[in-house]
């Protein structure tokens, strides 16, 4: 049986215990109680033989008295002496009827019988019981038990004297049931006396038993004889049972059986072990009742405290907790209500944080995530159609920058007032974070979308007004239906964010999702929003590596190197993003990101009055532009007040010789700016010699496979030396890339490199390790 | 036997001068010869209370026997324990006790009862047939006495050295016979001659010890 509950717990267990100790004390007392009546059932028996055997030999001594006084019997020795047949007979039948005897005879001293009462065909034939003569010889009397025509007789054999024997006497008592009743009323044991008849059957003469305990008890002797067990069962009953030989006069056996129920010894203890059961029982049903009211008062309050702990559970904290108890359980119930209150003060704070944006006081995404759900799940049910619009704003970094958080702050918070305004009460809106913003139509087809979308656009194209200031700020908006772009809010959401890049990418204001969007570009788009953000986010961060000016021997320049923090992947390389920004032409976001860091850094290295020429790698892409790289440069310059000389880019040859002539009017802009130009990975691009001279090109940077391979290649040392030859006889200072050993630098030195750039010089640093490092490297 | 129970008291001296008068009263005038028998057991040790008696082998005139020969009753016991008498003797039953006995027999030689008496019997029995007769008392199982009746006046009994003289027995042929009231064997009858010198003649005889049954002893009243 499985238990669940406490009650029926505490139940069970004072029952067990209860119910174990009855157990074992009724064993005990059982086992106890039958032992020691047996052991007093076997000390009766023993006793009840002990006067048996008594009143048998009284009962022999009397009978032999008996017949001692009636063969000294004066006129019976004269009847006798007279040597008369028939007085002598009729003397034995008189005298045998004065001592209750029911046979008689008359021996001989030849040992011949001379009378017998009870077969008088014995006369003149030799006493069948000799040995009982030759006792009497001896002792002057004898007795027996004896089987007569399978009756049984106490024969007493005496002499009769004159005053010597002049003839012998048997008298012979019949043993029946009246003897063994007599022997009962004196022992207190049923008497039963028994012989193997003549026939080998067994025959019960003399008996106490009732009838069919008498069938029984002869079938028990008819199987084992003699040996009977000390208990044997008489109709269902045992009977104590002890088996005495008796004397006879010839071969037969013949027994005793004395018997006493075992039972009868059991009857006070019987009586006492039902005593003791009620007992036992009456106390098992009050410790049922007892324990069943104890584990009430205990159940009870905590089955309250268990409805009302279901009630916190499933977000009711109104209902107060009353358990009035002073006890232990009371003190849980008050701890309990305190702490429902406090769960329920907590939970309202919770909500509020989890679900409304601390700025514009609009839901936040999970708020916003948690209705698209919920509209989603009427939609199915109801055949409504809601869809999803994705806002990101223009142009909002650009005021964040240049005017301060606090003022965009405040634009967003406008912002979001306007969408409230635009909507209606049945739309919802939330600023998912940054200057992203999502619209929830839970009703409404394609035009009544593109109704929306326009009015939004139109909201947000005023111009807004904060502290005086104008700003201009428009938004992208991706918009997703449901059930066509997406069945749960994640697809939907997606489906909405690369409809809003798609908007954003190609300017058009807003998109709705096509499936189009989402095969191959799916990723892509899903990267290039990532990059984006990665941007507003900051998350890309800047590297510097020293490059070491060889004739000096002191760090000269560093070359500025993109990561990307990225929330999931960690810190990411350029080569796993560069060339896909390039792809998607979202390269020059990330170009002017880093012109913007570098410039700054360089700018306060330079007020610092650390002179480091900082080489910003510029790609193909940030080439076709012509013009607006060239002037983010000069605008970023200025605004750092950095001297262009201070500032290098580097393009790569194969960048170069993509758009040979598009390439070479960009470099004549940023040449013209007074920028560093160098040709960097110089030996993978093919470039040739004509080419390279007409660009207005100051350095070139070796490709590093070249200078990693001099120490074992001699090709490529003499690559390394030529080059660096070409250049100083072109003018150009050379830069040798990927220096890892001093045997490299040695070389290098000894070639006339000048600049030397690797993991043997120094390791690309952030700016903090980097300071340090150059601190460590030209101590003041 | 006689002698045994001479200490006993001064009645019993008296009987046993009494005995001897009787005894020598009973001699005839014509003086004969003497048998000197004696009676041992097969392991040598000598037999008292054994009746030797002579019987002629011829038909001889015997004398007729003329004396009373008592039992007594002394002490609760029959005396003397061992009587031996010729037929046609007649015999008296003195009680000398306080008390009264009731001496019977249902011996085939003689079978008779005197009824509860004291002091002198009131009758005189007649032994009249040869035979043992066995008294007893009826009140007294442990009182016992043999008489050996005999068709001879030629007997005597064995003392406590075995020895027993038949005196006066005419010269002629005889038949010795040894009889015990104990006997289980040997005693073969002797066939002797007595001539003037007279003879010896010698039994061994198979005795069982005497069986006295239990006697209560007397209590302050003497009963």
């Amino acid at each position: 049986m499985a238990i669940h509950s406490v009650r029926q717990r505490i139940i069970f267990l004072f029952v067990s215990l209860v119910v174990a100790i009855q157990v074992i004390a009724l064993g005990l007392i059982t086992t106890a109680n039958q032992q020691v009546a047996r052991d007093s059932s076997t000390a009766a028996l023993q006793r009840g033989e002990r006067i048996f055997q008594r009143l048998q030999q009284q009962s022999q001594a009397q009978l032999e008295q008996g017949a001692a006084i009636l063969s000294a019997d004066f006129a019976f020795r004269e009847a006798v002496a007279t040597n008369d047949t028939a007085t002598i007979a009729s003397a034995l039948r008189n005298h045998g009827a004065r001592a209750k005897a029911s046979a008689m005879m008359l021996i001989s001293l030849e040992r011949v019988v001379r009378a017998d009462t009870l077969l008088p065909e014995r006369v003149n034939t030799p006493f069948a019981y000799p040995d009982l003569i030759k006792e009497a010889e001896k002792d002057g009397k004898s007795s027996a038990t004896v089987s007569i025509n399978d009756v049984l007789f106490q024969l007493v054999v005496v002499p009769v004297l004159a005053p010597d024997p002049i003839a012998w006497v048997g008298l012979g008592y019949q043993v029946d049931d009246a003897t063994a009743r007599e022997l009962q009323q004196l022992s207190g044991m049923d008497v039963t006396i028994a012989s193997a008849g003549s026939a080998g059957a067994w025959i019960l003469h003399a008996t106490t038993l009732p009838e069919p305990l008498k069938a029984d008890l002869l079938r028990h002797l008819q199987a084992r004889g003699t040996l009977l067990p000390n208990e044997i069962d008489l109709v269902g009953e045992t009977y104590e049972t002890r088996v005495t030989s008796l004397p006879t006069g010839a071969g037969n056996s013949t027994i005793t059986i004395l018997q006493r129920p075992l039972a009868e010894g059991l009857l006070p203890f019987q009586r006492l072990n039902s005593a003791f059961f009620w007992l036992a029982l009456a106390s098992v049903a009050l410790t049922i009742v007892g324990s069943a009211v104890i584990a009430r008062k205990i159940t009870d309050p905590i089955n309250r405290l268990a409805l009302a702990a279901d009630k916190i559970h499933q977000g009711d904290y109104s209902s107060p907790i009353v358990v009035e108890q002073q006890d232990e359980i009371g003190t849980l119930a008050a701890s309990f209500d305190q702490m429902r209150d406090g769960i329920a003060s907590r939970e309202k704070e919770i909500r509020r944080l989890a679900y409304r944006d601390g700025l514009t006081g609009l839901d936040n995404r999970a708020m916003f995530q948690e209705r698209l759900e919920q509209v989603i799940r009427i939609a199915k049910r109801g055949g409504s159609y809601p869809s999803v619009l994705l806002l990101d704003l223009d142009r909002f970094k650009a005021i964040n920058d240049t005017l301060g958080h606090p003022v965009g702050d405040m634009a967003l918070k406008e912002i979001g007032q306007r969408l409230v305004g635009t909507l209606r009460a049945s739309d919802s809106v939330a600023r998912l974070g940054g200057d992203e913003f999502a619209i929830l139509l839970p009703t409404g087809d394609a035009a009544h979308v593109g109704t929306v979308a326009r009015k939004v656009q139109t909201a947000l194209e005023a111009p807004i007004v904060i502290e005086g200031q104008s700003m201009d700020l428009g938004a992208s908006i991706g918009i997703a239906y449901y059930p066509l772009h997406g069945e749960d809010v994640t697809a939907l959401m997606r489906s909405a964010d690369i409809a809003m890049y798609v908007a954003k990418h190609e300017k058009s204001g807003y998109a709705v999702f096509d499936p189009s969007y989402d095969e191959d570009r799916k990723s892509n788009l899903t990267l290039l929003g990532e990059l984006r953000r990665a941007v507003e986010n900051n998350e890309l961060c800047m590297l510097y590596q020293p490059q070491l000016k060889i004739e000096l021997g002191r760090m000269t320049a560093v070359e500025a190197l993109v990561r990307w923090h990225h929330p999931a992947k960690g810190l990411v390389g350029p080569g796993e993003f560069i060339p896909f920004a390039e792809h998607t032409g979202s390269i020059g976001i990330i170009t002017r990101w880093v012109v913007a860091a570098a410039v700054e850094q360089c700018g306060y290295w330079h007020r610092a009055g650390l002179s480091l020429r900082v080489s910003i790698n510029i790609s193909a892409r940030d080439l076709r532009e012509r013009e607006g790289l060239p002037a983010f440069i000069a605008e970023a310059l200025r605004s750092n007040t950095v001297p262009a000389g201070l500032i290098g880019l580097e393009i790569t040859e194969s960048a170069l010789m993509e758009d040979p002539a598009g390439a070479l009017a960009t470099l004549e802009r940023l040449h013209a700016l007074g920028v560093t130009l160098s040709v960097d990975d110089y030996g993978t691009g093919y470039s040739s010699l004509a080419y390279l001279k007409e660009l207005a090109v100051n350095e070139l940077k070796i490709d590093q496979t070249f200078v990693m391979g001099m120490e074992s290649d001699r090709q490529n040392l003499a690559i390394v030396r030529s080059t660096i030859e070409l250049g100083h006889n072109l003018g150009l200072s050379v830069v040798a890339e990927g220096v890892e050993t001093e045997f490299e630098l040695r070389a290098l030195t000894r070639l006339g490199c000048d600049f030397a750039q690797g993991y043997w010089i120094g390791r690309p640093m952030p700016v903090d390790e980097l300071e340090a490092w150059l601190r460590a490297a030209h101590p003041a | 036997m006689i002698q045994s129970n001479i200490p006993r008291s001064g009645v019993a001296i008296a009987a046993m001068l009494c005995g001897v008068l009787l005894a020598v009263s009973q001699a005839p005038p014509a003086r004969g010869a003497t048998i000197a028998a004696h009676v041992r057991s097969p392991a040598g040790a000598a037999i008292a209370d054994a009746v030797i008696y002579a019987l002629p082998a011829a038909s001889l005139p015997l004398p007729k026997p003329t004396l009373k020969i008592p039992i007594e009753q002394i002490d609760r016991e029959f005396v003397p324990y061992v009587s031996a008498v010729q037929t046609g003797t007649t015999m008296v039953f003195p009680n000398r006790d306080p008390i009264r006995h009731h001496v019977y027999s249902f011996s085939r030689a003689k079978t008779f009862e005197i009824k509860l008496y004291s002091g002198n019997a009131p009758s005189e029995i007649l032994f009249d047939q040869p035979g043992v007769v066995t008294l007893g008392c009826n009140i007294h199982d442990w009182m016992i006495a043999y008489v050996q009746v005999v068709d001879t006046p030629y007997f005597a009994k064995t003392d406590a050295q075995g020895g027993a003289q038949l005196v006066n027995v005419p010269p002629g042929k005889y038949e010795l016979k040894v009889w015990h009231p104990t006997q289980k064997g040997g005693g073969e009858p002797q066939a002797v001659v007595v001539g003037q010198a007279g003879v010896a003649a010698s039994f061994v005889l198979d005795v069982a010890p005497r069986k006295r049954r239990y006697k209560p002893p007397l209590d302050k009243m003497h009963y």
